[in-house]
């Protein structure tokens, strides 16, 4: 086959086949990996308190995102795994596109005590109710069984 | 109010904290870890095709560009001088001369090894105006009798273990008296 000729058949090159190995990992850092080690043996939360702007981090964080200030040792505090539904939306279909047989309410979630707020999944059956400021609490992962990430919060239930 | 700390040095020294292999082997600390599925599938092209369909024959193939007076190896379905396309298939023989090499002591994937690698690049006889060949393993010398301008010779894998791919010739070796 020539250069000038019209190819018709996509099949006929040859193909290199192959799997790339782009494996993700993601340290959770120094105040992830104290978020999630506390969630791994305790019900509750860690949040960070910023005395400069008088406001409470959560998720914690090393550092206030408003003035820049380091948060010390002293001032993480424990707070309740419970908030007040904030935003949330119904999605049925998953990651890959494909449509879910039970469709799932996630939610953004503040969480009570603090200024933050986080993503949860609501379990529920009623699907079509407004859950707007609808308080909820984290039903998490038996003690032994939870591995340190997000996952260890299986799902929000309405209070 | 956000006072200006009085820094020695700026920016400041930050040491970071380093994640060892042990520290996620020993589960040591908290990470997600995802694997994710990357397939792909490559056209290599009718130029590149031939070429490594030749490979599993043994044989070296490389296309003429008539009006540059060219031998083109790797080939390719155009020439990058004129544009033109170019026409004959040439079988060329699997001699050539060193072109560049580098000695490395890294493998790979990167990782130092003891005794080095002899890679570079081959002109491949027949092939012209030169340089014109491609990049491989040279094999069967050491690092200090390797130099530019040597002659060498593929090694071919087994018949049965060819798969089309340019690893079908294992390495170059040193052709001693200039000819087979």
């Amino acid at each position: 086959m020539g250069f000038l000729e019209k190819q018709t058949d996509p099949t006929s090159p040859m193909h290199w086949r192959g799997d790339m190995q782009a494996d993700y990992f993601y340290p959770s850092g120094i105040a992830g990996d104290k978020f999630f080690k506390h969630l791994m043996e305790k019900d509750t939360l860690l949040a960070t308190k910023c005395k400069t702007c008088n406001k409470i981090l959560f998720p914690p964080r090393l550092y206030c995102e408003d003035c820049f200030e380091e948060i010390p040792e002293e001032d993480w505090m424990e707070v309740p795994a419970s908030g007040k539904v904030k935003l949330f939306t119904k999605a049925t279909i998953n990651a890959h596109g494909v449509k879910m047989e039970e469709p799932k309410v996630i939610a953004l979630i503040d969480i009570d005590n603090t200024d933050g707020a986080m993503l949860g999944i609501i379990k529920t059956n009623e699907l079509d109710k407004d859950f707007s400021g609808v308080k909820v609490k984290a039903v998490l992962r038996p003690k032994g069984n939870r591995e340190g990430t997000l996952k260890d919060i299986l799902y929000w239930q309405v209070i | 109010m956000v006072e200006k700390k009085d820094y020695k040095e700026w920016p400041p020294y930050a040491p970071g904290t380093h994640v060892r292999e042990s520290d996620i082997r020993e589960k040591k600390i908290t990470y997600s870890w995802w694997e994710p599925e990357v397939q792909y599938s490559w056209s290599v092209g009718h130029a590149m095709s031939k070429f490594l369909q030749g490979l599993k024959d043994g044989k070296l193939y490389g296309i003429h560009c008539k009006p540059c007076k060219r031998v083109i190896v790797p080939p390719r379905m155009f020439c990058e001088y004129c544009f033109g396309p170019t026409e004959e298939w040439v079988e060329l023989k699997d001699t050539g001369e060193i072109e560049t090499f580098s000695i490395s002591y890294l493998d790979a994937d990167a990782r130092r090894i003891e005794e080095p690698i002899l890679v570079g690049v081959v002109s491949i006889d027949g092939a012209y105006p030169k340089p014109m060949g491609f990049m491989h393993y040279f094999g069967e010398m050491t690092k200090d009798e390797i130099k530019i301008g040597m002659k060498v010779k593929a090694v071919w894998k087994p018949e049965n273990e060819r798969e089309g791919s340019i690893t079908d010739i294992k390495y170059f070796k040193p052709l001693k008296g200039g000819s087979e």
